[in-house]
């Protein structure tokens, strides 16, 4: 295995394994104690920043979840106490509801337009200049994003309602970010939608390129076509990709936060919060820090669960690449 | 499957009969890349606008004086305090993503080609760090820093910059230092290389294709980074960028709106100029990745 150039792929078998060591086998790794210590030092840095920046935190809050900590002072370990609070407060339900918008209107916008337009532009010789639009987007910050888009909602001046107007469609004209929910959510998940339509598209473009061409072949012999050939042939073909690409947008669906932040601060009245919005409220702005911890805890939870269909798919390419 | 040193932006995806070729589709693929264009007309023309001419006529109107936008960029970088963000952001870029390359290829080289005990779980453990929402890390951090007298420092931002980088590095690093045959080491183990030389001088080289795509996809996470530049710091000089350029908008988004998009345009120049000027790489950063978008 270890003879390929390192150019060439490594083609191994799915799932987790450890890298192949050349003294791997020999016994080295039981090799003189001072090598060892050394080896640690390679170690060390990488352990030490992210053990007390990223693991810790991390172990710490759950802790905190369980607290009634403001922040300051000590606080009282109060078992599961903020969770149920957090299923009786109804501005986390509207942020729990307000979550699974986001994350429908990411999976149907997102994700089936970006399958679209993949097809639609793997099919023609402008492909390669639209996806470059399609991308721009992708490189400025969500909070830039939310920025512009502030204004494209803006009621009066706004570029939405004025292009409505002018096509003769003014009574379509709302408030969209201080309009009842969830139309707000919704004109904010448009903006998302802008910004993340060209990563996704790419990642189906890449995934039609490596699409086997003889199952293709043999299915337009047969005359097979149009949808029916995406149908039953393509669809199924591009699946692994397919599984990435879902469990990418919704992990980042769930978390979204710079963009909500930018546009409503999750308002009015909390009407547009998102969970993590809504954890970031509750922690910073009125300081219910073990509550705060709560719905992190919680998010961390939901995304744990999606994370491990995705994180499986995710090692089965990188080990093939 | 996808491949590592294939540049998608400079390949054709044109395979007729994959996708779908009807002419109703592409005149619709076309109108839509015009809609995807108007936001970024929008924060091109805007800062060209004075404010009463702003607030006068119709977003769509065209600027009278383009030249405007000189003013409205030095107004958003010197009156409203962008210039110091945008300079701090720089230098926690290049640092954070310069030292979690560092840190990550270390650990990378020892787990996969030093005798270390339970290198794998190693593995796993740094990780980790890239599955947690950051909510997760929030509140024990800022509990942290004020104990420590870390919060609103410059150090105290790129300690955290760089470890939250660290964990995506060590991931890609680990997958393409098992590709590198053993020989290799052997070879130089017979030349009298030590360990830290053959990392050095042969295992970094080796991998700077997959470390200039790192540094590049780093430095613009945390060029963009919002929450916990909020979260971490507050005073001029030390916040980042993007909760500088939010910090303008409570006040410039009714007195001064072009202002407040020539700041947004000043916070997306450095990544917008990279993907015109560098779009392979990033895209391979992409595919590379398949996530952290």
């Amino acid at each position: 295995m270890s003879t390929h150039p390192s150019a060439e792929p490594v083609r191994r078998g799915g799932g987790l394994r450890r890298p192949l060591r050349p003294n791997a086998e020999s016994g080295a790794v039981s090799g003189p104690l001072t090598t060892r210590l050394v080896a640690c030092l390679y170690l060390a840095p990488m352990l030490a920043l992210v053990g007390v920046f990223l693991l810790y935190p991390a172990a710490d809050t759950v802790w905190t979840s369980l607290t009634d900590s403001n922040g300051l002072g000590h606080a009282k370990f109060i078992g599961l106490d903020n969770y149920v609070n957090l299923v009786k407060d109804s501005a986390f339900m509207t942020s729990f509801v307000n979550t699974l918008y986001w994350v429908g209107g990411v999976l149907v916008l997102q994700v089936g337009l970006g399958l679209l337009m993949a097809l639609v532009l793997s099919s023609t010789a402008l492909g390669r200049i639209l996806k470059g639009v399609f991308y721009l987007p992708a490189t400025i910050s969500a909070a830039a994003t939310g920025v512009i888009w502030f204004f494209i909602f803006s009621p009066d001046q706004g570029v939405l309602n004025s292009a409505l107007r002018l096509v003769g469609l003014g009574g379509l004209t709302h408030t969209w970010l201080t309009a009842d929910p969830p139309l707000n959510s919704w004109a904010m998940i448009v903006a998302f939608t802008w910004q993340g339509l060209g990563p996704t598209m790419i990642l189906f473009l890449v995934g039609l390129q490596s699409i086997p061409r003889d199952p293709i072949e043999a299915a337009l012999v047969d005359g097979a076509t149009g949808f029916r050939l995406f149908w039953h042939i393509t669809l199924p073909l591009l699946r692994p990709m397919t599984v990435v690409v879902v469990g990418i947008s919704l992990i980042n669906s769930f978390k979204v936060f710079d963009l909500i932040w930018a546009m409503t601060q999750g308002g009015p009245y909390r009407s547009s919060e998102t969970l993590a919005v809504t954890m970031y409220r509750e922690s910073f702005v009125s300081f219910h820090v073990g509550y705060g911890a709560a719905v992190a805890v919680l998010l961390t939870l939901i995304v744990f669960v999606l994370s491990i269909f995705y994180l499986r798919a995710m090692f089965r390419r990188v080990d093939n690449y | 499957m996808t491949e590592l040193t294939e540049a998608p932006f400079g390949t054709s995806f044109a395979r007729p009969r994959i996708g779908f070729a009807r002419p109703a589709l592409h005149v619709w693929a076309l109108t839509l890349a015009v809609v995807w264009l108007v936001p970024l007309f929008l924060l091109v023309i805007t800062p060209m606008k004075t404010t009463p001419e702003y607030q006068g006529a119709s977003q769509w109107a065209l600027p009278h004086h383009p030249l405007e936008i000189f003013h409205n960029l030095k107004a958003a970088w010197t009156t409203a305090g962008l210039g110091p963000g945008f300079v701090v952001s720089l230098s926690y870029g290049l640092v954070g993503a310069a030292l979690a390359i560092l840190c990550g290829s270390l650990g990378a080289y020892a787990i996969t080609r030093l005798p270390v005990r339970l290198g794998f779980l190693w593995f796993i453990l740094v990780f980790s760090g890239t599955i947690f929402p950051f909510q997760m890390y929030l509140i024990p951090l800022f509990k942290m820093y004020t104990d420590t007298g870390l919060y609103d420092t410059w150090l105290g931002m790129a300690l955290f910059y760089t470890a939250i980088a660290i964990p995506f590095c060590l991931f890609v690093l680990r997958g393409f230092f098992a590709t590198i045959p053993g020989e290799v080491q052997d070879a130089a183990r017979l030349d009298g290389a030590g360990d830290f030389r053959i990392y050095w001088r042969i295992f970094l080289p080796l991998a700077r294709g997959p470390i200039a795509v790192l540094f590049l996809f780093q430095f613009t996470w945390i060029w963009n980074d919002l929450l916990f530049g909020l979260v971490l710091s507050t005073s001029d000089g030390i916040r980042p960028i993007m909760p500088s350029l939010l910090g303008m908008q409570g006040i410039y988004a009714s007195t001064g709106p072009p202002i407040l998009l020539a700041g947004a345009l000043i916070g997306s120049l450095p990544t917008l100029l990279r993907f015109l000027f560098l779009g392979r790489y990033l895209l391979r950063g992409l595919t590379l990745t398949a996530g952290k978008v």
